[in-house]
């Protein structure tokens, strides 16, 4: 019996450190901040509801449209439901921004646009998740591609103090454009130089 | 859009300084002083061969780009364009072109700019219209990359040391080769952002004499395509295809043709600055 135990152990030996191995590589691969971005995305969490009644906690909010008679972006108030987390708020606060302006400015975003995800890294970057609306309901020219880019991001950056730089994805995935203009493959600071004064 | 040079850069940029004229100041060759003295220029060894322009056609194959409200489409205009100036420049002038696209096909992005450093092109033009969600948007403007906004910059610096490195090799002893790699691709850095505005007032100018579009003026932004290109590199969005009355002129061949001899003539004072 003895003898049959010892002859087992380097098989075990070795078909753990198989595992390890294994579970290492997936590790390696699968492992980085993004992928959980696309995964927790793809698993579809429910989102946070916020309290129901009247004593539920508001939150203003600042959105970015474009108007017809300048090149600017203005800002218009909204009331969103506050809390739990930021990125709760920050999902509302775009949910908010596609549904568009209460007086008549223009929208930046396509109105069929799905707010999916925001995810907030500790080092304060922003990844928003849009479906893929975003960029299939607009034929984008420059101009409307960067206001679409930077409606979202000073959006964010101006209403979540923990939010210091804007990236986004679609689908869960990083595209290298919206319509082939604007890199989005790095994370964006604000830019309130287009924000009408 | 962007001002030139953060603070942080510009702090950056000091302590790089500070450290290359440590290293300059310890080299006395000619040769290298030469080559750190106008490191954005390509190598003037080359300089009996004939310059090289890259225009680019904006979009193409199944990427439309923007769509105008009367059934015009972005990616026949700059082609069109592209062609007309292809042609101009074929006609008059002592430098060659290069186009990343000659007919209605896709052409990623990365491999436009590729285009331009396998070209070890002098310039790069990238061509497109305009489209925005305010139904009163016109004019032209052009653009250049915005600083802090080069994802790629790895594949820039790389383009770069191919072209260069030869210059610096034997003139620098090893240990410090690297560090004067850095700070020479840093001066090239800030070169082709300095060329690529200069370029981009020089066209916008003849844009707005030659096209009498509203003037938008020059800006910086982020572009995807003008991120790779190891070179001075602009690109102009030649009026509004959201706008029907400039979507009818972007149709015309007689606007088409102005605004290729608008870029010409842009091109041409610019080459001059740099003979």
């Amino acid at each position: 019996m003895a003898d049959k135990k010892n002859q087992w152990k380097p098989a075990i030996i070795l078909g753990g450190g198989l595992v390890v191995l294994a579970v290492l590589v997936i590790v390696f691969f699968t492992g980085g901040g993004r992928e959980k971005v696309r995964r927790l995305a793809e698993i579809g969490i429910p989102k946070a509801q916020p309290p129901a009644g009247e004593t539920a906690a508001r939150k203003t909010v600042t959105l970015f449209f474009l108007s017809d008679g300048d090149d600017f972006l203005h800002g218009e108030s909204r009331e969103i439901a506050a809390g739990p987390s930021a990125a709760d708020e920050a999902e509302r606060a775009l949910a908010e921004l596609v549904k568009g302006s209460a007086r008549s400015l223009v929208s930046p975003l396509p109105a069929e646009t799905r707010v999916r995800q925001v995810f907030i890294t500790k080092e304060g970057v922003a990844y928003v998740d849009f479906g893929r609306e975003i960029m299939d309901k607009f034929s984008y020219g420059s101009s409307s591609e960067l206001s679409a880019v930077y409606a979202v991001v000073d959006t964010l950056t101006f209403n979540f103090k923990s939010v210091k730089k804007v990236a986004i994805l679609v689908e869960g995935a990083e595209k290298e454009t919206l319509g082939g203009h604007v890199d989005l493959t790095q994370p964006f600071l604000p830019d309130y130089s287009i924000v009408a004064k | 859009m962007k001002n030139f040079l953060t603070d942080k850069q510009r702090k950056a940029g000091r302590g790089r300084l500070l450290l290359s004229l440590v290293i300059l100041a310890g080299l006395t060759r000619p040769a290298f002083s030469q080559a750190a003295g106008d490191p954005g220029a390509r190598s003037r060894s080359d300089a009996r061969k004939p310059r090289t322009v890259v225009i680019d056609p904006g979009h193409g194959g199944i990427e439309l780009g923007a769509k105008g409200k009367l059934g015009t489409v972005e990616k026949d205009i700059t082609l069109a364009i592209a062609l007309k100036l292809k042609a101009m420049i074929e006609k008059n002038m002592a430098f060659q072109v290069v186009l990343t696209r000659d007919k209605d096909m896709d052409v990623p992005l990365e491999s436009r700019s590729a285009i331009a450093n396998n070209q070890k092109a002098d310039v790069f033009i990238s061509i497109h219209t305009n489209s925005s969600r305010q139904k009163s948007a016109e004019g032209s403007e052009t653009f250049f990359l915005s600083t802090g906004a080069t994802p790629d910059e790895e594949i820039r610096r790389l383009a770069y040391l191919e072209n260069n490195s030869s210059r610096i090799e034997g003139h620098v002893d090893k240990t410090s080769e690297d560090d004067v790699k850095m700070i020479l691709w840093d001066m090239a850095q800030t070169a082709y952002i300095r060329q690529s505005s200069q370029l981009a007032e020089i066209i916008q100018a003849e844009l707005n004499s030659l096209l009498g579009t509203r003037n938008r003026g020059i800006k910086q932004a982020p572009f995807k395509v003008l991120t790779g290109a190891a070179c001075p590199a602009v690109l102009v969005e030649a009026a509004f295809i959201s706008n029907p009355e400039e979507e009818k002129k972007l149709a015309s061949d007689a606007f088409q043709a102005s605004v290729a001899e608008a870029i010409y003539r842009g091109l041409t004072k610019y080459l001059q600055l740099y003979p």
